[in-house]
């Protein structure tokens, strides 16, 4: 049984489409068939990403208006063939395209696809509109601040009056350091303010900007923390619920302390 | 001392007033009242209930509370001493 899986934040810039390629590779590594696609019409980004910006010829725009055929539009990735990406349309915006063609274009994705992932634009508005249409479930990302969890609570509830089951949380650009000195909002922390359940953290790290400059997503390299930290995403997305989340064992001085003198619960691989 | 060791131990760091900060933000967002709305809402309860009984106007806390996704407004009143009442 297929499935549409909408990634979303509201806010900008948290992470979004680092977060629907990587799960993308992720669910394709586990043999899933995959398609990627960029509804952040005007300003699209998940093709360079994912390294396939020079081989885009149609996109999701000259689907919906009948230019061209589906299958023309949708680009293979250079290592999997069994992930595709249908990229966004560069020149328009976000208003030519409606949800209802985007129910449509959903519906006919997952007759050939395991896995439709939305890359959802910023806002609130139509793109957001758009996105979460043809969804059968949300992925909500934040990053441990107030700014980013202020607008994914208020995107919870836009999920919710969309209809959509209680989504899930990705929290991104997670620092163990700065949580262990009482400067970063915990896991817990979160998980008491925006009250989802958890499928992903995912640490703040430099291998990110290195996979951007090189258009391969981080979750291909098997010695890669933020790589291990998708694949679990993407394992407990598929019925493995249990997967420990990494980045969450303090590793600092004082943690070891603190956890020595009872003064912090050991969190361990849970 | 126990606040040299909050303070290695880092208990006290920014964290925490971005939790409570976000709270106060969210229940805001919620119930969609501003401070300002908050505030005159709290003057006429206080009007209200000092029909009643004597209260510490500058003592009495109101506040909306997030737990769980359950938004509840709570309030705390010191009262000095319950007014002679007819009947
Ligand atoms: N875990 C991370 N560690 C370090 N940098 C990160 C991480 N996640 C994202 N970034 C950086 O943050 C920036 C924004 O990421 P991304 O484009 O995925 O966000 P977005 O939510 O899709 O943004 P937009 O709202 O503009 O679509 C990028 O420069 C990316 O490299
Ligand atoms: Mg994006």
């Amino acid at each position: 049984m297929s499935e549409c899986i909408v990634i979303t934040s509201g806010k900008g810039g948290v992470g979004k489409t680092t977060t629907s390629a990587n799960l993308g590779v992720s669910l394709a590594r586990l043999g899933h068939r995959v398609v990627v696609m960029d509804a952040d019409i005007g300003l699209r980004n998940l093709d360079v990403i994912m390294g396939l910006e020079n081989r885009i010829v149609y996109d999701l725009v000259h689907v919906i208006e009948g230019e061209c055929r589906l299958k023309q539009a949708l680009i293979r990735d250079k290592r999997l063939d069994n992930l595709y990406l249908l990229p966004a349309a560069q020149t328009r915006d976000k208003n030519c395209v409606t949800p209802d063609q985007m129910r449509d274009l959903v519906a006919q994705l997952k007759e050939e696809f395991d896995y439709v992932l939305v890359d959802c634009p910023a806002g609130i508005e139509q793109g957001f509109r758009n996105s979460v249409a043809g969804a059968d479930r949300a992925i909500i990302v934040t990053t441990p601040e107030v700014s980013a969890i202020r607008d994914a609570d208020r995107i919870i509830g836009l999920v919710e009056a969309a209809e959509l089951p209680e989504p899930t949380l990705v929290i991104n650009r997670f620092r163990q350091k700065m949580v262990d000195r009482g400067d970063m909002l915990d896991k817990a922390d979160i998980l008491e303010i925006l009250a989802i359940p958890l499928v992903g953290i995912v640490p703040d790290h430099e291998e990110i900007i290195v996979s951007a400059n090189r258009g391969i997503p981080v979750a291909y390299d098997d010695e890669s923390v933020v790589g291990e930290a998708y694949r679990r995403v993407a394992r407990r997305l598929t019925g493995e619920p249990e997967v420990p989340f990494i980045a969450e064992q303090p590793t600092g001085f004082w943690s070891n302390i603190k956890r020595w003198m009872g003064m912090s619960p050991a969190r361990g691989a849970v | 001392m126990h606040q040299i060791i909050r303070r290695i131990f880092g208990t006290q760091g920014s964290k925490n007033d971005a939790k409570s900060r976000l709270k106060l933000l969210l229940v805001h967002d919620a119930v969609d009242l501003t401070p300002a709305e908050m505030e005159a809402m709290k003057a006429e309860v206080i009007e209200v209930m000092s029909k009643y009984i004597a209260l510490d106007r500058g003592e009495v806390e109101f506040k909306l509370e997030r737990n769980e996704g359950e938004i509840a407004l709570v309030s705390n009143v010191p009262v000095r001493r319950v007014t002679a009442r007819a009947g």
